[in-house]
């Protein structure tokens, strides 16, 4: 009798052991969103660590490298969708599509910026989730000044494709931060007073 | 002769007790595990928020109709508008965005703009006419090594700050971190200029002061402050930086107030020169870089409390 008890607990006890194990486990698996980003990561840091590329005569072909890498991974019109908001589905066909590749060019230039200062900070892909066709990639970076940096990815699927929409850095939503700013514009002054704006910032650095 | 029995049952008892505390503190202090859910009324908050959004809304709602009706001026409700914003709705593909689910939709008031603009051209000038040099001179004399080591000294000397902060809070997990971080690193780490505890235990600074104990127990952030030299902040985060003050060591040890401004100075311009760059990259990607400042701040806010 007590031994048969003995065995159940010895049974249960390995069970535990096991279902452990694997709720250990499971985090380690990377899903597709994630997968998306580092790709995307990993082919700008080896255009920006590529010895053949570096100099500023080498500028503008690795601008446009990186800009090639950035263009697949991120969705300007959902990004331009979410910024505009309720200001959206006031303008035109004509006036979206300007729209999106003037705001796509400044989100671009704002990149490149930044990636062009890389002096070999390390990205570490720390969470993710997926709630149907939308999904969060949470990644740390690690500066040289020790300082780490939580970047947090939304991601939407498009066609089979895991496609940003908005990055937040250190919980500042991009989206969000634009959408106050284009707000507060628009009612200010004006919608077209806006695009002014845009395409004078645009052309500032070009 | 009973009494002395007594008195060792007694004694063997309060060395069980003991033991029984230290083991459990010590346990718990390195597997700071257990559950702090009661302690983050996360939950609570959103609904009060939601609620508290809601009435506003409807508030604003009303005055703005009535404003429309009495008069048509040409001043934008711009706080009306924005806060009854629907965040995103197509005809089209009408999509359920996950983020857009939880209303949390800014309730950040800005009474006082005019004076916080002028503020804010007052830092930007003072940004790129003093800090910025000042900190590229420094940073060309002290390699950055040193320049994190100083920052790593500063923050571990304004522990107390942290410790009532999430004391306060009830985050006993933080709480733990907080004391193990000190301890190691005024020892192991010379003074605090080396971060041992993040390198060895990945015990990272935790960051809390006075304005998130606020926010804790519900206090809103009140209004949008852009103060002279300390930029961004609000009403609830100025109180609690002032009080922070009192909870800062150096002002107990450094009290003559030239030398104390000095350090505090030093501290400044160092953590200063570890940052240039980043206001620039603000001020380049925005359209109007004060409500991208102010919004960033409220956001990066909102962050930290619900941490």
């Amino acid at each position: 009798m007590i031994e048969k008890y003995r065995i159940r607990y010895c049974l249960r006890l390995s069970l535990g052991g096991f279902l452990l194990m694997v709720m250990l486990a499971v985090p380690c698996f990377a899903g597709a969103p994630t997968d998306g980003v580092k790709k995307t990561t990993d082919r700008i840091l080896a255009i920006v660590s590529d010895p053949a590329l570096k100099g500023p005569e080498n500028k503008g072909k690795r601008g446009q490298l990186i800009r090639q890498a950035v263009d697949e991974r991120f969705n300007w019109e959902a990004m331009t969708k979410r910024s505009l908001a309720r200001h959206w589905q006031k303008r035109t066909d004509a006036e979206k599509k300007e729209f999106i590749a003037l705001f796509g060019k400044l989100l671009e230039r704002t990149y490149l910026d930044k990636v062009g200062s890389y002096s070999g900070e390390k990205v570490i892909y720390v969470d993710e989730t997926i709630d149907g066709k939308y999904g969060t990639v949470t990644a740390k970076i690690l500066t040289h000044s020790q300082t780490e940096v939580l970047v947090c990815y939304r991601l939407k699927e498009v066609g089979g494709d895991w496609q940003v929409y908005d990055i937040s850095v250190e919980g500042v939503s991009l989206v969000n931060n634009y959408r106050k700013q284009f707000n507060s514009i628009i009612l200010r002054s004006s919608y077209d007073d806006l695009v002014q704006k845009l395409r004078a910032k645009v052309a500032e650095k070009d | 002769m009973v009494n002395l029995v007594e008195g060792k049952q007694f004694m063997g008892l309060c060395n069980r007790l003991w033991f029984v505390l230290v083991f459990g503190l010590v346990f718990g202090g390195i597997h700071c595990q257990w559950d702090t859910a009661w302690a983050s009324s996360f939950e609570f908050r959103q609904d009060a928020a939601s609620l508290e959004i809601d009435v506003v809304g409807q508030e604003l709602i009303q005055t703005a109709r009535l404003d429309q009706a009495s008069a048509k001026t040409g001043v934008p409700e711009e706080k009306a508008v924005s806060k009854n914003e629907k965040p995103f709705e197509d005809p089209e593909d009408s999509e359920d965005w996950p983020e857009d689910r939880s209303p949390e939709e800014s309730l950040f008031p800005d009474p006082l703009e005019p004076m916080n603009r002028a503020f804010f051209a007052f830092n930007d000038a003072a940004y790129f006419w003093f800090f910025k040099p000042v900190g590229e001179g420094y940073s060309v004399v002290m390699p950055e090594v040193l320049r994190v080591a100083i920052r790593n000294f500063f923050t571990n000397l304004s522990m107390p700050i942290r410790l009532v902060s999430s004391l306060l809070q009830g985050k006993i997990e933080s709480v733990g971190m907080i004391l193990v971080r000190f301890v190691v690193n005024s020892s192991a780490g010379f003074l605090g200029f080396e971060d041992v505890a993040k390198q060895a235990l990945d015990y990272p600074v935790q960051d809390e002061d006075l304005g998130q104990v606020f926010a804790f127990y519900g206090i809103g952030p009140g209004f949008y402050l852009n103060l002279p030299f300390l930029g961004a902040s609000s009403l609830r985060d100025t109180v609690g930086w002032v009080g922070g003050l009192y909870l800062n060591p150096l002002d107990y040890f450094v009290e003559d107030w030239l030398p104390n401004l000095s350090i505090r100075a030093f501290d400044m311009t160092n953590k200063a020169s570890l940052r240039i760059g980043e206001y620039e990259a603000l001020k380049d990607a925005s359209l109007d870089p004060y409500v991208a400042m102010r919004d960033a701040y409220f956001q990066y806010r909102l962050n930290q409390i619900e941490k």
